[in-house]
């Protein structure tokens, strides 16, 4: 460990000290407002030490973690995405009642499992990373544990996470047996069918294994099972949470390790991605027709949108990485916005989230609802905005891989989930019932920092939507050290 | 000498069929053979001789669940100290350095139970532990 | 610069309109209708100006977008171009007056998303980048959907639904189509470009190059509407406000034409020969089949639909007939069809506002009260069924000369269409104008805005009936421009 190590790491060692600081600010004396603007300095203390760690990057720091510019982006994008969600949830914490403080610091402490997975090289600290995760994330979806639906979630999530750990870590031991390696590049290598390295029934056995840990932190169909009740039951703000860092860095680990599994194409690893990919697509966007909650349509929906990324990710052509990270940072930034939009709307304990409560929402507050539909019509892939870049690039890295049969379906499956995103759209700017009763916020009272955050994520939407080109060249940049 | 995995194993496979013979033999010998009594007496628990009082799902104290949970959580932590004994010659001033570390979160982790007041039996006195009592064992009745 | 500035007057008027509309109910028609007449006087200019004859586009800009993948903001005018997007601001101006006084609910968003579907027309009508094309094509579809849903019929919202989601499968066909065949490109030439003069040299194979004209023609078939794909058209029509279904028709059906006109027939000159006999077919199917279907209808905003899905008939078959003349006939008879169906969507706004109904049953005999707007309508009615002298006889007639060149079978089964066309449009006019005033209405005459649409409508049409040669001269040299296999190659 030297100090340039250290250097490498300062983003992470921040986040965890803040995560720290934070705790033992709330031991000596409770403050909401305190202790969420610790969270935000961490935050941009973290932030501001990636550029003084790129400075020593591309970096191996002990066995486990690599730093390289795939990492540090990948950090950047986790950290800015938490600040995100500190903001809204302080305005959506206002409202609760019990403690407020400890989400900050279960918060941070999510991230950094989740900077961890990015970072990760070597089994063991994938494994660290996966359950610093989903310890904290146990936590934060029961938060609200006075409440009957979170707690619930909260129980559900343990169980399945829990299992899921366990297959992870049995499908571990399994590769390990059969590579002799932890190393993540090794196996790897093993994938790619280098030569002297061929793997046998338990090695195939333990990719299935592992696979189904991380399908079901993504959440593929058919791991997908627990996606509709946690959304519903997790407060807002952890919903939010649990869409865009949790997903995402996952998403990341297995886009740097596995994203050569497009060589494997004919092989049964390589049709089990495909029909999850195929699957989640149809599943999700059949799914999510008949909810009537947004919080679960959106689920659905997520599922869907994993499946249109595992589509790039099995495409694993030149375009397939710098495509499915587009997409990626898209549908975060779509999904937290809405998940954001919601919960600035929720005004008292009670979450509204039945699509009856968006009824003419736009002829009560135009400036929400407008946002709300640039988010779902984002979702749904319209120009203008960043969603419909992202499905641009994955179908056009699925084209250049002639992904035929998934292009039909990606196709297929997104008119029928265009459908259900123009129903809440039909909602949001019909007209008002006649016995309405006012539950959302009165005129002109979203907070200032959730306020601040959802503007810059609609700001955002529309940029990546219409000027790509210098992100699209970051991403390039990125990519190119781990292709 | 064994030569085969299966002639290695064969001991084994010996003593697990003797020994479920053994104790099936015994249990079912005893269910065939032996002087059946049934009255209430005999369909009670036994509880070391205790007569046994209240509902069997009665719950215990939420205290109980947070020491133990506390207890284990801090027992393991100690746990590391051993191992790193061991290696300490080897790692030298990096190893002291990171114990220190690892010391200073736990204790960190010690003072917001302690502050939280889940170390206060009676829940008397520190506000904040009641609170913390309250809402747990609310936890218990709503579920 | 020019051409940005079109749609960027548009774009930006429509959030003026937004904007506005919170403040004064009264500004947002003011700004669009300012903000259209801008465009017109721009288009007019460009037309004074004359098309150049030296290069390809007499106007053109390039930018640079997203290099990693060729994609350039690359707009330009030819000939073909400014007929269509005359037209666009031309028809646009009538459907702000058409919804002067009718739009009680939300003004400003309504404009707005006017403002947003006519840039989207417009683009669709300039750009020639594949990508870029296919932004405007996607951006006109959701402030028409809003347009629907919001400020529709009764059933707007399935209608609007079922609009949105027939063109939206469509498009991602043609976007695939696109990325393949760029994909194809890039293979060949080595370097990513969506840029059209780019992709015309892309060689294909012929069975790839007929699954990508099919994936292009998917998305312009629907929009058309040609034949089987048509079944959004009637709901979407009959539901849609006024300007709503004016743009619809006179303009979003264009569009379908526009993109095998400009992207089909030059990128996919096999194909498009080896489809010709099948979509000549379809063609002629949509010819009877609409007619006969307007013929049965008994409210007026879907006999009019129907009668639109019949006109677009014509204009699939003379593209497909694949030459100048009937390509020429095509551009006529897209004008003249959207002057003359927007109208009549118009006169179906105004009868509605004052009968609050569409059905043909509630009309009849409103002639004695209303002797201007019920001869204004006879003469659109006569116009559509394709009256000499009036512009839509120019277009289906040299559609049917091109055809007949090519087949003449066809052409003359897509003669009866004229026949059909006759008799539905007697029955319109018998049904509401003519004939006893039964239902003892009494209605105002039309009002100034009416008369405002009328005139320079009525202008227009005899213009094009009588004299068409400066409307051909313009588009001769566009379709002379095209890759000669493709249009010479039956003649």
């Amino acid at each position: 460990m030297t100090a340039s190590d250290l250097v490498a790491l300062s983003p992470l060692i921040l986040l965890s000290a803040t995560a720290l600081v934070v705790m033992l600010s709330i031991a000596i004396r409770r403050h909401h407002g305190a202790s969420a603007t610790l969270a935000l300095l961490g935050l941009a203390a973290s932030f501001a030490s990636l550029r003084w760690a790129a400075s020593v990057t591309p970096r191996q720091v002990t066995g486990l973690l690599l730093i390289d510019g795939y990492t540090l982006f990948y950090w950047g994008v986790l950290l800015a995405l938490a600040a995100a969600v500190v903001l809204l949830a302080y305005s959506y914490l206002e409202h609760q009642t019990g403690h407020q403080e400890e989400f900050y610091c279960l918060m941070l402490l999510a991230t950094a499992g989740g900077l961890v997975l990015v970072a990760s090289s070597h089994m063991a600290s994938l494994f660290l990373g996966f359950e610093i995760l989903s310890v904290s994330l146990y936590a934060l979806i029961a938060y609200l544990h006075l409440q009957r639906l979170p707690l619930e979630a909260g129980v559900k999530y343990l169980v399945l996470a829990a299992t899921s750990s366990a297959f992870l870590l049995f499908g571990m031991a399994l590769l390990y047996s059969e590579t002799g390696s932890m190393q993540l590049a090794t196996l790897a290598r093993f994938y790619m069918g280098a030569p002297n390295a061929a793997l046998g029934a338990a090695g195939w056995a333990g990719t299935v294994l592992m696979l189904t840990g991380i399908g079901f932190k993504l959440a593929v169909v058919p791991f997908h099972l627990w996606t509709p009740d946690v959304y519903q039951g997790a407060p807002l703000p952890t919903t939010a949470l649990v869409a865009t860092i949790s997903k995402g860095s996952v998403f990341a680990l297995l886009l740097r390790w596995f994203h050569p599994a497009g060589s494997l194409a004919g092989t049964p690893v390589w049709w089990a991605f495909v029909i999850m990919a195929a699957a989640s697509m149809l599943a999700g966007n059949l799914l999510a027709l008949r909810q009537n909650n947004v919080k679960r349509l959106l689920a659905y929906s997520s599922i869907a949108h994993m499946g249109y990324l595992m589509v790039a990710f099995v495409a694993a052509g030149p375009l397939a990485v710098q495509a499915a990270t587009y997409y990626l940072l898209a549908y975060v930034i779509t999904i937290l916005g809405a998940f954001g939009i919601m919960s600035v709307l929720c005004s008292g304990e009670e979450e509204c989230c039945e699509l009856e409560d968006y009824r003419g929402l736009f002829w009560q507050r135009p400036v929400l609802a407008a946002m709300f539909s640039a988010m779902l019509l984002s979702l749904a892939g319209i120009p203008l905005t960043a969603g419909f870049l992202g499905k641009f690039y994955v179908m056009a890295a699925g084209a250049s891989s002639a992904l035929w049969l998934l292009l039909f379906v990606l196709v297929a499956s997104s008119t029928i989930g265009l459908y259900y995103y123009l129903r809440v759209l039909v909602v949001l700017f019909s007209s008002l019932p006649e016995d309405h009763v006012k539950v959302m916020l009165p005129r002109g009272r979203v907070p200032a920092g959730a306020g601040f955050s959802l503007a810059v994520l609609v700001i955002l939407l529309f940029v990546f939507g219409l000027y790509p080109a210098p992100l699209w060249d970051l991403i390039r940049g990125i990519s190119a050290g781990i292709g | 000498m064994p030569t085969s995995a299966a002639e290695n194993y064969f001991p084994v496979l010996l003593q697990i069929l003797i020994a479920m013979a053994v104790a099936g033999g015994m249990v079912g010998g005893s269910f065939f053979l032996g002087h059946k009594v049934r009255n209430r007496i005999k369909d009670m628990p036994y509880e070391s001789g205790m007569v046994p009082t209240g509902d069997a799902r009665g719950r215990f104290s939420v205290k109980f669940y947070l020491v133990g949970m506390l207890f284990i959580l801090f027992d393991i932590e100690a746990i590391f100290l051993y191992p790193w004994v061991v290696v300490f010659h080897e790692l030298k001033m990096l190893a002291f350095i990171e114990m220190v570390l690892f010391i200073v979160f736990v204790l960190a982790g010690f003072f917001y139970i302690w502050k939280k007041g889940v170390l206060n039996w009676a829940a008397e006195g520190n506000d904040e532990g009641k609170d913390a009592v309250r809402i747990l064992s609310h936890d218990q009745h709503a579920a | 610069m020019i051409l940005l500035w079109l749609i960027a007057i548009l774009i930006l008027a429509g959030v003026l309109a937004a904007v506005a509309g919170r403040f004064n109910a009264a500004a947002p028609r003011v700004i669009s209708l300012a903000a259209l007449v801008l465009d017109l006087a721009l288009c007019l200019g460009l037309w004074g100006r004359g098309l150049s004859s030296a290069s390809r586009w007499s106007e053109e800009l390039s930018w640079t977008w997203v290099p990693q993948l060729g994609i350039h903001f690359h707009l330009a005018l030819d000939g073909l171009g400014l007929v269509l997007i005359l037209l666009t601001m031309f028809l646009g101006i009538m459907a702000v007056l058409a919804s002067w006084n009718g739009i009680q609910r939300s003004p400003g968003f309504f404009h707005f998303n006017v403002m947003w579907v006519l840039a989207g027309v417009t683009g669709v009508f300039l750009a020639v980048d594949l990508f870029l094309f296919y932004f405007f094509w996607e951006l006109m579809l959701v402030p028409m959907y809003f347009l629907i849903a919001i400020w529709g019929y009764q059933r707007r919202i399935y209608a609007a639904v079922k609009f949105f989601l027939f063109t939206q499968i469509s498009s991602l066909l043609m976007l695939i189509a696109m990325i393949v065949l760029v994909i194809l490109h890039q293979r060949t030439a080595g370097f990513y470009s969506f840029d059209l003069q780019d992709l015309l040299a892309t060689p294909l194979a012929p069975d790839m190059e007929m699954l990508l004209a099919l994936g292009f023609l998917a998305a312009f078939a629907v929009k058309l509407p040609a034949f089987p794909f048509h079944t959004w058209l009637p709901d979407a029509h009959a539901e849609a406000p006024t300007a709503g279904s004016v743009i619809l028709a006179g303009l979003l059906l264009k569009t379908g034409a526009f993109g095998m006109l400009r992207f089909v027939l030059p990128l996919f000159p096999h194909a498009v020969q080896r489809l010709a006999p099948l979509m000549m077919t379809l063609a002629v199917l949509g010819i009877l089949y609409g007619a006969i279907l307007a013929f049965a209808q008994n409210d007026l905003k879907r006999m009019v639909a129907y009668t639109s899905v019949s006109h677009m008939g014509f204009v699939l078959l003379g593209i497909f007939a694949l030459n100048p003349i009937a390509l020429q006939g095509v551009v006529v008879q897209m004008v003249s069809h959207g002057i003359s169906t927007g109208a009549l969507f118009v006169l179906a706004g105004a009868l509605n506002e004052r009968l609050h109904s569409r059905e043909l049953r509630d009309m009849g005999g409103l002639w004695e009260t209303m002797p201007m707007l019920s001869g204004v309508g006879l003469f659109f009615v006569m116009a559509s069924a394709g009256m000499p002298g009036l512009g839509d006889f120019v277009g289906e007639f040299m559609v049917l000369l091109g055809t007949y060149q090519a087949t003449p079978v066809l052409s003359a089964l897509a003669a009866l269409g004229m026949i059909t066309g006759a008799c539905y449009a007697l029955r319109l006019a018998q049904k509401t104008f003519l004939g006893p005033n039964v239902h003892h209405s009494d209605f105002p005459d039309a009002r100034w805005n009416e008369r405002a649409i009328a005139v320079p409508m009525m202008v227009c049409l005899l213009w094009i009936g009588l004299y068409p040669q400066p409307l051909l001269n313009m588009i001769r040299p566009a379709i002379d421009n095209m890759p000669r296999q493709a249009v010479t190659a039956r003649r």
